[in-house]
């Protein structure tokens, strides 16, 4: 799955333009990450002109994501 | 069935607002919605624009829609050598994209089309297998329907009602650039366009510098959505940062290291080849929606404005015979692909070649050709400056051969 830095995307959508199962839409005035379609391309992350995308591999579930952190770091 | 409008249209950008001036001012009943607060805002383009489509349609800009104008071009060589281009393909404006928008929609309602702003298209409608209209929702509030017997998308890179028309909207990296862009002040421009190529520069790309009024410029680069790395900080041509590439850039350009910068973006744009199809039963997508946008400099505003009043021509059509079906709405596609597709198709298979060369060959080539020839190039008439540089430097046919078949 991916994360997004909300307070810095600049709301460009070209995540969205790139993702090729649409697990990235805008949603209002924000982006929204849809983790079960998210197939862990990283495309979205490569392409964001504003770095607020970071790419997660193999992590299906925010909670596992938060485990993780705190257990690696 | 009852029908709220004749057409909706998805966008209020140039593509939609033009498409819309025309339909409205054919008698049409036209909704055209936007998702933003402000027709215009927020800006994401380098603004620069040529006078050959304004003038086609009979337009006349306001001086408020105007930055400055623009004289001419100066293209710079990875080694520095630069080229001044002064011709009427470079000859036009850099706008305050803002105003031209807005100032694009206004025409679109005084030809009686119907405006909403802040206002999303949710869903398609769709009644015994065929688009019907809109599901829109205003400032989030809950969805509508709104019915229409023909939905056209202009919504730009975003696309998601076009997606769900069932249309490949979906860009490869390779087909697209991520982009990144000051505003900066002072910088004491000619009045030119400054274009700076290079593989350390900007990997498939460029640098550019528009100017703008009281001694302002747009400072932007444009990479490969291939040559793009995440990880922050990266320089290199096999994965780089956009932005810490321009800020390379800025630092090492004597009269823009000590400028402010007033505003800062990025986005990503198309420059790839259109879409396959444009239109289906009760959908048609014009615009950067429908990829239709310059795939040598990644302009779209005069690619959707051209686009808009085709596809307009063939929905006035349609309109008289009650007939939005697929066959109905083709005409827009099939004109399209012989004129504007046509010309894409040359600049994509310039894009193309041009990606391959390395700095050298650049410096070669920008030594070797004057800019009558990068116009022929431009118009797609690639023999004689491909001749040219071949004879110089015959290692190249390999790679500029295909502009010849």
């Amino acid at each position: 799955m991916i994360t997004i830095e909300h307070a810095g995307c600049i709301f460009c959508v070209g995540c969205s333009s790139v993702c090729p199962v649409n697990a990235i839409e805008a949603v209002g005035t924000r982006m929204k990450h849809y983790p079960e379609r998210c197939i862990d391309c990283g495309l979205c992350a490569k392409v964001c002109p504003a770095n607020v995308i970071t790419l997660h591999k193999g992590v299906k579930d925010p909670g596992q994501l938060k485990a993780s952190k705190g257990a690696g770091k | 069935m009852k029908y709220d409008h004749d057409v909706i249209v998805i966008g209020g950008g140039p593509a939609g607002s033009t498409f819309a001036r025309y339909c409205a001012g054919a008698g049409m009943d036209v909704l055209v919605v936007d998702k933003r607060r402000e027709i215009g805002v927020p800006v994401r383009c380098g603004e620069g624009l040529g006078t050959r489509e304004v003038l086609a349609q009979n337009l006349e800009l306001p001086k408020r829609c105007i930055s400055t104008h623009v004289v001419g071009a100066r293209v710079v060589a990875p080694n520095g050598k630069e080229i001044i281009w002064k011709d009427q393909e470079t000859t036009g404006w850099v706008l305050e994209r803002k105003m031209f928008d807005k100032w694009l929609c206004e025409l679109a309602v005084d030809k009686g089309a119907k405006v909403h702003t802040y206002t999303r298209a949710t869903e398609l409608i769709i009644e015994n297998g065929k688009p019907a209209g809109v599901k829109i929702s205003h400032g989030g509030q809950d969805p509508y329907d709104v019915r229409a017997p023909l939905v056209v998308s202009a919504e730009g890179m975003e696309s998601m009602i076009a997606r769900a028309a069932g249309f490949r909207t979906v860009h490869s990296l390779y087909d697209v650039d991520t982009c990144y862009q000051y505003e900066m002040k002072p910088y004491d421009h000619e009045n030119l366009l400054e274009l700076y190529f290079g593989n350390s520069i900007a990997p498939r790309g460029y640098v550019w510098i528009f100017p703008k009024s009281d001694r302002k410029a747009n400072v932007g680069i444009g990479i490969g959505g291939n040559h793009v790395n995440a990880k922050k900080g990266a320089t290199g041509v096999d994965g780089a940062d956009p932005k810490v590439l321009l800020d390379r850039f800025i630092a090492s350009h004597p009269k823009l290291k000590d400028a402010s910068t007033l505003l800062e973006f990025g986005g990503v744009i198309s420059v790839g080849a259109p879409m396959d199809e444009f239109v289906k039963d009760n959908f048609m997508v014009i615009g950067t929606a429908a990829k239709q946008v310059d795939p040598v400099h990644g302009g779209g505003m005069a690619v959707a404005m051209e686009t808009a009043a085709l596809a307009a021509a063939t929905v006035i059509d349609a309109h008289k015979r009650k007939d939005f079906s697929k066959a109905a709405l083709s005409p827009y596609e099939t004109k399209w692909k012989a004129t504007l597709g046509k010309k894409m198709a040359k600049r994509l298979m310039l894009r193309k070649a041009i990606e391959k060369l390395n700095d050298d060959d650049l410096d070669y080539i920008f030594n070797t050709i004057t800019y009558k020839e990068l116009n022929e190039t431009m118009d797609g008439k690639f023999a004689g400056p491909v001749a040219k540089v071949v004879a110089g430097r015959p290692q190249l046919l390999k790679v500029l051969s295909v502009l010849l078949s």
